[in-house]
């Protein structure tokens, strides 16, 4: 069950994301699973869509650059990693990184990665809790740089008092 | 008097043309105090304030809230990380 010995490892980088390293650190002896989800810049959007509230049409992405305000940034990811502790206390290790500076298609961009004994203990539902909230609360944007402009993109969701 | 320190972050930092500002505000203060202080030295934030979010010491704050002495404050748009 839930021990204050479980890793959590959260990290705001500019270096490339080494999956092998960061496995490494949440994989315990009793660790069987792990579910990881990793994010890239996608260079070409073939299809209209919605993306953090906006509406976007079929278009094509030079680069991606994204800010973080660091030391709030990195908070947030460690009050997402408690609020993953609280929901599936059989997750074992976790960790949260992601990478700001100008990303170009094909990178990957952020990971989350959580670690249980097996598959079936809601670990993968536990990253996926992950990655939708670090898009809430954690103070990262991006900016898109395309062929012909540029644009902010800006996030939608407001935090409430608590 | 309370000297704070004031961060601007993406379309935020644009608008303002910097990346920080310390200001001299008075002690009980509130961040819709601030607000409309920041409005009137940077006129361009006027038009992005009512969607812009705060945060005192890196934590999520709202107009309400008394800022306390020497505050890192940040002033940002809704995020859009991953």
């Amino acid at each position: 069950m839930n021990s204050p010995d479980f890793p959590i490892f959260v990290s705001i980088t500019e270096e490339e994301i080494d999956l092998n390293a960061l496995l490494d650190k949440v994989t315990l002896t009793s660790t069987g699973a792990a579910a990881i989800f990793t994010g890239m810049v996608r260079g070409k959007t073939s299809r209209a869509g919605q993306a953090q509230g906006i509406n976007y049409a079929p278009h094509e992405t030079t680069y991606l650059e994204y800010e973080a305000y660091k030391p709030m940034a990195e908070e947030k990811m460690l009050q997402v990693a408690k609020e993953i502790r609280e929901k599936w206390d059989v997750v074992e290790g976790i960790a949260i990184i992601q990478r700001i500076g100008k990303l170009y298609p094909r990178t990957p961009t952020v990971l989350i990665a959580c670690t249980a004994s097996h598959r079936d203990t809601g670990v993968f539902e536990a990253a996926r809790y992950g990655i939708d909230r670090l898009k809430e609360i954690v103070p990262v944007w991006k900016k898109e740089v395309m062929p012909d402009g540029e644009e902010w993109v800006e996030g939608k969701y407001i935090p409430a008092k608590k | 008097m309370n000297k704070v320190n004031i961060l601007f972050f993406a379309t935020i930092r644009t608008r303002a043309k910097r990346s920080s500002l310390e200001l001299d505000i008075k002690a009980d203060a509130t961040v819709a105090d601030l607000k409309e202080i920041l409005i009137n030295q940077i006129p361009a934030l006027e038009a992005s304030l009512h969607h812009t979010l705060v945060s005192i010491d890196r934590e999520f704050a709202f107009d309400e809230d008394i800022i306390p002495e020497g505050a890192e404050i940040a002033l940002f748009p809704p995020v859009s990380g991953g």
